[in-house]
């Protein structure tokens, strides 16, 4: 097998890092703002898509195909975003006798966007919830349908995915108004802007179910992941198991999710989310049909390599694994670092003029950073994914407390203040948390920054002190950054979880 | 003993400087005693610095002009740093009466203007959404910082820019 990488970062690393363990020749596509990251140093070869913006380079089927072909690759990975859950590609793919790792083209479209998932998970007896039975056409009927449903209602992307093209509306204004920006969101985002209108559950938890299923029909569950530490939707920490999830509950989640895939027929490394209410009532949420990115916390738990089962899913159409040889061991917690504003979320590309990942036992740091790397502005804002692993969830936390005091990203703003918070967080600790829970985290961000400062003052009194007059002559465009995070701390952080 | 007069995000702080040991300095601010102690000599430095419950680690970098940058747990500052009674002057603390809040609104990273949602001379309220700036595939809603009406749009729905240039005033 050749495989032709169609992403970039630290997913591209680490599809990379499994094919070297198996001896599978890598081809990695990149864009020019990627031409001196990572992926393309540990890559058999390189092939340069040209273009910077996704549109012109991942999102790119033709040039991609092309790039697969030129190359000799008889296979392609997605990694995932991107054109990783795209029904065109996989087609384009199948049509041009490269395997496409991931579902086949007929799961997808069984699966392909919210609407149609829905209903094959309805259909095979899994519950959904209340929704608009199809795209709503304008604001008109979004007011409507949303009056119908009852607020709080979400308005979502029929094409969406990774947490983006989502609001939540609790009045007609609201379902008006935002069904304008999901509508535009998803034409930039997905190419396509159909929304249609969900109830919006309170409180709810989001757990998911880890599968791999083969092209024979089996489908075997590596247990379940909690994501409820969201920001606008989009997953914050992970971990694995869930404290909301006892053996009677991940029994009916294993079993919803497995009747849901062979329902559509579906094979590779596929999850299934659902929401669970207060009372412990789950909903189908969505299937992401791709390798997530949490998955180490999964691969922590479980010592199983997902990368690896995704080749063999793909090569030879059979798992090498059955349900009887997965077993659930200690804890994992996974912290996304993103480059952004930790209180505004506003992203922050620019260049990394010091990196330092931690380690040690139980710490595994997927990232594609390196000292002097420049974080493109043109793709997502995760830089790192820092995840830890422990004996029990106490453990996994002590360690990631350790973790996150050790890393050093020196030169861009972080999400890491708020894990660090996380950590220390007695809600958090006790597992007494909800998709809505960092909400009220947020506030604390602002004494917590106010604390922190004095410590920046110390530090920058001892520093001047110890160095009175810089040694090295500095640009000061180096320095502008700092005013622009400081400006984007006045911006207002929206409430669209 | 040194002391230096600090600013840093539009907050003034006093602080007093005092080695005691080769590494190690005793750093008082307004009060409240640290400790930061030098971990890494070089261009960008590593400090350890403690207060009486917590210690955080910190790198550090000294600019021209007085300016130094910090980076700790995750989040940059950039301080100013005068020393008191030696030729360095006072920085004047902005008493809450003094800060003036722009009208200008300005792209706070580069991205492109998807939707603009208000017209040259609509009066705006403190919060009215103002447009649309996609960045790192993420919509950002900005928002006016304060009440009044838009007095001039310098951009078009479309347009890609950079960050800091000028997106629209508010009067």
């Amino acid at each position: 097998m050749k495989l032709l990488i169609a992403n970039r970062g630290e997913i591209a690393l680490r599809i990379i890092r499994t094919c070297r363990k198996l001896g599978v020749r890598t081809v990695q596509a990149y864009s020019d703002p990627d031409r001196d990251s990572l992926p393309l140093r540990y890559a058999d070869e390189r092939y340069a898509l040209g273009g910077a913006t996704p549109a012109e380079s991942y999102l790119n089927i033709e040039k991609l195909v092309r790039a697969a072909l030129h190359t000799n690759c008889d296979a392609v990975h997605p990694g995932y975003g991107f054109l990783a859950e795209e029904g065109s590609f996989v087609k384009a793919c199948e049509e041009n006798n490269l395997n496409f790792i991931g579902p086949s083209s007929t799961a997808l479209e069984k699966l392909g966007n919210k609407l149609s998932a829905r209903r094959t998970m309805r259909e095979a007896g899994v519950p959904v919830i209340p929704a608009s039975e199809g795209p709503v056409k304008d604001e008109d009927e979004a007011a409507t349908v949303a009056e119908k449903i009852g607020y709080p209602v979400i308005l979502k992307a029929v094409y969406g995915g990774g947490g983006r093209g989502m609001r939540i509306a609790k009045a007609s204004d609201e379902a008006r108004r935002f069904f304008r920006v999901t509508k535009l969101e998803s034409l930039s985002a997905f190419g396509r802007g159909e929304v249609y209108i969900e109830k919006r559950l309170v409180n709810p938890r989001h757990v998911e179910i880890q599968t791999v299923c083969d092209k024979h029909g089996k489908v075997v569950s590596l247990g379940e992941r909690e994501c409820s530490i969201q920001r606008r939707h989009q997953k914050l920490l992970e971990e694995a198991p869930s404290v909301a999830v006892n053996e009677s509950l991940r029994h009916q989640l294993d079993d919803a999710a497995k009747k849901g895939l062979s329902a559509a027929g579906y094979t590779n490394a596929g999850t299934v989310e659902f929401l669970i209410d207060k009372s412990g009532k789950f909903y189908f949420l969505e299937v992401n049909k791709r390798l997530q990115v949490e998955h180490l916390v999964t691969e922590m738990t479980t010592g199983i390599d997902l990368v690896e089962e995704q080749l063999k899913i793909a090569t030879t159409s059979t798992l090498g694994l059955s349900q009887d040889e997965v077993h659930i061991n200690g804890w994992a917690i996974n912290c996304r670092i993103n480059a952004e504003d930790s209180r505004s979320f506003a992203p922050s590309p620019g260049t990394v003029i010091h990196y330092h990942p931690p380690s040690g036992p139980g710490v595994r740091c997927d990232s594609a950073l390196f000292s002097g790397y420049t974080i493109p502005e043109y793709y997502d804002s995760m830089v790192a994914k820092l995840a830890t692993w422990g004996r029990d969830r106490a453990e996994a936390i002590q360690r990631m407390k350790v973790a996150l005091d050790e890393v050093e990203i020196v030169g861009v703003p972080t999400t890491i203040p708020l894990h660090r918070l996380l950590m220390r967080d007695e809600g958090f600790i006790q597992g007494n948390f909800n998709t809505t829970y960092l909400n009220t985290i947020l506030p604390q961000m602002n004494s917590n920054l106010l604390r922190l400062e004095r410590y920046a003052v110390a530090a920058a009194a001892t520093s001047r002190l110890r160095n009175p007059t810089p040694t090295t002559a500095h640009r000061m465009s180096e320095t502008s950054r700092w005013r622009m995070s400081a400006r984007t701390q006045q911006m207002t952080a929206k409430p669209g979880w | 003993m040194r002391t230096y007069r600090i600013q840093l995000n539009e907050r003034a702080y006093t602080a007093s400087v005092e080695q005691t040991g080769e590494d190690v300095f005793k750093v008082t601010i307004d009060g409240e005693v640290f400790e930061s102690e030098s971990l890494r000599r070089d261009s960008i430095s590593t400090w350890l610095v403690r207060s009486t419950n917590d210690e955080i680690r910190a790198q550090t970098r000294v600019l021209p002009a007085d300016k130094v940058d910090v980076w700790l747990a995750g989040t940059p500052f950039q301080a100013s740093v005068q020393v008191v009674g030696t030729g360095g002057y006072a920085i004047p603390t902005p008493g809450i009466g003094e800060q003036r809040i722009s009208g200008d609104i300005r792209a706070p990273m580069p991205g492109r203007i998807t939707s603009i949602l208000i017209r040259e001379g609509e009066s705006v309220d403190l919060g009215t959404p103002l447009l649309i700036l996609e960045a790192m595939k993420m919509q950002n809603e900005l928002t006016s910082p304060t009440a009044g009406h838009v007095k001039s749009i310098h951009v078009q729905e479309g347009a890609t820019v950079k960050k800091d240039s000028l997106l629209i005033v508010v009067e």
